[in-house]
């Protein structure tokens, strides 16, 4: 055992001291197995960043009400009785009250408006939501980082800090045309890099006015007494009403709009990364084939010296096997410093714009180089096994 | 032919019969091949190109399997042998050198000479001595770190007969050890051979072009065709004059 160990570690050596005799195809394949671990790190980092982003606006203290059958805000219409009962429920509703007694609710209204980009001065989708005055206070972790919070009923706006940079319009003080009235801007906020950030604040009442939409309200957002008081809150609902509504833990409900996007970005990163690693690996197969050539006398000489043929399968594996993992490392390093914290966006669940950072963990490295090192270990077998069979009179025929 | 001259064969090369294939078309290199050879004797095997040296060579090192036959070396039939009992038989048993050298290139000449004591157990002091002794017996004492492209080709040559004799075996198959060299150092290289057969008692099969390089041997073997046509007794007065052992090597480190 201690015999072939070191006979491995001298082949194997002796495989690594003469690489720079095979320095270009063995940065190929370095290069290769990069490239590979790079697009894969890409499109985790992106359905990472897009459910990090959702999950930052999730909490399980707080409940989103949808009526009309659909687990979508756009499409979603809360029934005006329904709101006059909770109002007017005295009673053990699992909703928190305020000082006042009154019950932490918003209604909310979702309205897709086209602003332009600053940079390319493309129209892109946003979400501007009409609240009450108790919207930002059903959110966890946003706060205003300029100005004051809309007033009731006027035509004022809060941006989200995402926005406020990338689109023209939205510093505090500026006037806007958002559909065809204009809009103040009074304030920005942050919420923690979260999909709120996204958003365009108003007061729900002149936005139902501005859009036409008097009356109508697709949700409502709870603040919860608990996380554990959303069971009383939906028997609360259904004996207030005929009609079906749904509440969900706001967690709950970002969460099953993150698996979607999430999973779609997966969908698709994962076959052209097995489709890249699959090309990557006949690269590193022919890599390795053109090393086991390149030594064949050293390899035959060590053979009739007395080295085994595990020891020459192994070093050889193991050339492979470096040489993928520094490409891997190679991959995930350069991915990490270019993708992490990349801005980018797509449209979330209500068809507006949602902006979100790319995220490289540790675990999307771990994925992706294990990928890279799984080229090195199938690509590096058949050569290794061919280093195995090389015939020894090579060592005696052979320029050494 | 047998070839033993008064002494018990250390090695037996008994009827055997070897061929190959190239397509449909086979080949036959040796069709009843027999050979004795003494412990202790120097033999050079001479022949023309695809006479069979090479395969004979190979079948004494236990890299080519005779078709039928025996091929037995002191107490190890070649011909049963699995290839990893044959490879552990040639770290123990045997010592090679190649006519192109064989060095590794990224690997300095202590490093090339330990190679083969690395499949021994001995601690890696006991190894760098063993390195020691076989590089001051060549003369090559001082040049451990000094890599085989810096060398001439006859310290490769040097290198390589340290290497094949680092583990002390008793026998060194010689696959034209001085087709690579200048004349000087061909004369150097053959004398070491010669001392190594006399002083350390090493076995020496030797395959060689030269008639000269022959003349070190104390035997000569024709090979034609896959027989032995010819052999040559050389008598200890017949053989070239040698100088002292370490007059030899010093007249070797001399000349390079």
């Amino acid at each position: 055992m201690f015999s072939q160990l070191k006979q491995t570690a001298a082949m194997t050596g002796a495989n690594l001291g003469s690489l720079p005799r095979r320095a270009w195809i063995a940065t190929s394949m370095v290069l290769s197995v990069a490239l590979v671990v790079a697009v894969l790190t890409g499109f985790l980092s992106m359905a990472k960043g897009f459910e990090k982003t959702l999950a930052g606006a999730g909490s399980a203290s707080v409940a989103i009400v949808l009526g009309g059958g659909t687990n979508q805000e756009i499409g979603s219409d809360i029934p005006a009785d329904l709101i006059r009962n909770l109002r007017a429920n005295r009673g053990e509703t699992g909703i928190a009250r305020d000082s006042a007694g009154a019950a932490i609710v918003s209604r909310e209204i979702l309205v897709p408006i086209d602003v332009k980009r600053l940079a390319d001065g493309v129209d892109q989708t946003l979400a501007l939501r009409g609240m009450d005055q108790a919207g930002p206070a059903v959110r966890d972790g946003v706060a205003l980082s300029q100005g004051r919070l809309f007033a009731p009923g006027s035509r004022e706006i809060v941006v989200g800090a995402r926005l406020a940079g990338e689109f023209a319009g939205f510093g505090v003080g500026d006037r806007i045309r958002l559909g065809s009235v204009d809009w103040t801007v009074v304030g920005q906020f942050s919420a923690g890099g979260s999909a709120f950030e996204s958003e365009i604040w108003a007061d729900i009442e002149a936005v139902q006015s501005a859009f036409d939409r008097q009356g109508q309200v697709q949700t409502l957002r709870a603040r919860l007494e608990s996380p554990s008081s959303l069971p009383p809150l939906r028997a609360t609902l259904a004996s207030a009403v005929k009609t079906p509504v749904a509440a969900l833990s706001e967690a709950e409900f970002y969460a099953s709009q993150s698996a979607r996007t999430s999973s779609l970005i997966r969908l698709f990163g994962w076959p052209i990364a097995l489709l890249m690693a699959i090309g990557a690996t006949a690269g590193a197969l022919n890599t390795m084939m053109s090393s086991v050539s390149d030594r064949t006398v050293e390899i035959a000489t060590l053979r009739t010296l007395g080295f085994g043929r595990l020891a020459a399968f192994t070093a050889t594996w193991i050339e492979a096997v470096l040489l993928s993992l520094v490409g891997a490392a190679i991959g995930a390093a350069v991915s990490w410093l270019v993708f992490n914290g990349w801005q980018a966006s797509t449209l979330g669940a209500n068809n507006t714009r949602m902006a979100f950072q790319l995220t490289v963990t540790g675990s999307v490295m771990l994925q992706a180089g294990l990928l890279g090192l799984a080229i090195g270990v199938v690509g590096g077998t058949l050569p290794a096994f061919v280093a195995t069979r090389l015939p020894l009179s090579a060592a005696l025929a052979g320029r050494g | 032919m047998t070839g033993t001259i008064g002494k018990e064969p250390y090695i037996e090369i008994r009827g055997v019969r070897k061929g190959f294939s190239f397509g449909a078309e086979k080949v036959a290199i040796f069709s009843d091949l027999s050979l004795n050879i003494a412990r202790g004797d120097f033999v050079a095997v001479m022949g023309p190109s695809g006479s069979g040296k090479s395969t004979l060579l190979n079948m004494l090192s236990g890299i080519d399997r005779p078709d039928s036959g025996k091929v037995r070396i002191g107490d190890s039939h070649l011909e049963q042998m699995g290839e990893s009992a044959k490879a552990a038989w040639r770290a123990h048993n045997l010592g090679i050198v190649f006519q192109f050298y064989n060095l590794l290139p990224m690997l300095n000449t202590a490093q090339n000479v330990e190679l083969p004591l690395l499949l021994k157990p001995l601690s890696r002091r006991q190894r760098a001595e063993r390195v020691d002794t076989v590089l001051d017996l060549v003369g090559l004492d001082g040049r451990q770190k000094q890599y085989p492209a810096s060398m001439s080709g006859g310290q490769q040559q040097r290198v390589g007969i340290a290497r094949a004799i680092v583990t002390d075996p008793g026998l060194l198959l010689c696959d034209e050890p001085t087709g690579d060299l200048d004349c000087k150092s061909a004369n150097d290289i053959l004398e070491m051979l010669r001392l190594l057969n006399r002083e350390l008692n090493k076995t020496i099969v030797m395959v060689t072009h030269d008639p000269e390089a022959a003349g070190f041997a104390r035997r000569t073997l024709h090979l034609n065709k896959g027989e032995f046509t010819e052999q040559f007794q050389r008598e200890p007065e017949d053989l070239a004059p040698q100088p002292h052992r370490d007059e030899a090597m010093e007249q070797g480190v001399a000349r390079q």
